[in-house]
């Protein structure tokens, strides 16, 4: 746990407790469940550059797969870590049988978001994630990719990462601390974070 | 430029603070769908289902996408078609109505070996019959009504497939 003391603590901690209530023949906390820990496996599958629509119907199989198989975890602490594990390998799976792995359009779009006068209804960000929107993206492609799936993770299986970006397995961790200091020198410039 | 002041925010945020305002700002640029989690929640309610349900992916062009296999004022001779798909299976249905019978038959692809049951208002009992060899089946017969049809594989014991309602 002490790898990334982030708030997500309290969200592994909640999903160990829904998840157990489920275990216990509680239906409804299979609900809370999903309520709570679907948003971050939206983003994992995502940074895997899924249209919008695959990546929820890869969010579906992912919940469903834990429907069927959910005896197999035995630790209730490690189902978020599960679940997010299943989402990537899911997402990657798909991509590639699919040959979708180009960069979505809107992802293209949403990438000029803050530099952009936001038409109504648009997304808006104040200034401090804007300044960080804009500094992600100056980052290269795969450590923006890589620090949004570790940022949504809080606990990422790294060799399965490795696979996924085609970066060898003990470069992961290196990685994500090279594209972080990226990150802070690009936010330096930018006039601080 | 608001770093200015003496209580601004820390200039070299660590890993933690920098990967906490990474997932929020990805939250806001690209946040999930309104119905992702009702999604998911039908899905799973659909997966404690006794039966798996096939989806009506295509009528044939006659009937432009009007779910009645029959059409109320149609012509007393005539066919048309009905096609269901399912994760592993698709399933065509053609009807022919001959004067005041219809005949009902269809292939499933991939062949599998289904028995199929046709339940209907119009049929006191369930019609029964098999999957052949090349994949057919066929009713010669069959009652008006609202019906369903039922794909059940009885060697390895998966969920019965079912379609929705469909009028004859």
């Amino acid at each position: 746990m002490s790898e990334l003391p982030t708030e997500t603590p309290s969200v592994w901690e909640a999903s160990a407790r829904l998840f157990e209530r489920w275990r216990a023949g509680e239906q409804g906390a299979l609900d809370d469940l999903v309520r709570l820990l679907s948003p971050m496996l939206w983003q994992v599958v995502r940074a895997s550059r899924l249209d919008p629509s695959t990546a929820e119907d890869v969010v579906q199989t992912t919940w469903l797969t834990l429907v069927r198989s959910g005896d197999s975890i035995t630790e209730p602490r490690a189902v978020a870590g599960w679940l997010t594990t299943t989402a990537r390998r899911e997402a990657w799976r798909v991509s590639r049988a699919s040959g979708r792995q180009q960069p979505t359009d809107d992802e293209a779009i949403a990438r000029r978001l803050p530099d952009e006068p936001a038409p109504e209804g648009q997304v808006v960000l104040d200034d401090d994630n804007a300044r960080l929107w804009g500094c992600l993206g100056k980052l290269p492609e795969r450590c923006q990719r890589l620090l949004r799936i570790v940022a949504a993770e809080a606990r990422p299986d790294y060799s399965a990462i490795a696979t996924e970006l085609g970066m060898p397995v003990g470069s992961i961790g290196p990685t994500r601390g090279r594209c972080l200091d990226k990150l802070r020198r690009e936010l330096a410039q930018a006039g601080g974070f | 430029m608001v770093n200015e002041q003496p209580t601004g925010p820390p200039v070299h945020p660590d890993d933690t603070t920098l990967l906490t305002a990474i997932a929020e700002v990805w939250a806001q640029v690209d946040p999930p769908p309104v119905d992702l989690v009702d999604g998911v929640l039908a899905a799973i309610a659909a997966e404690d289902l006794e039966f798996e349900l096939l989806t009506l992916v295509e009528t044939d062009g006659a009937l432009a996408g009007v779910r009645h296999a029959a059409p109320e004022d149609g012509p007393d001779t005539g066919a048309w078609m009905l096609e269901y798909e399912g994760p592993d299976v698709r399933i065509y249905v053609r009807f022919t109505r001959i004067e005041d019978r219809t005949r009902l038959d269809g292939w499933v692809v991939p062949v599998k070996p289904l028995s199929v049951q046709l339940r209907g208002d119009g049929q006191a009992e369930p019609l029964e019959s098999e999957i052949d060899e090349f994949g057919r089946f066929e009713f010669p017969s069959v009652a008006a009504g609202l019906s369903r049809l039922t794909f059940v594989d009885p060697a390895r014991g998966s969920k019965p497939r079912v379609t929705p309602p469909f009028w004859i």
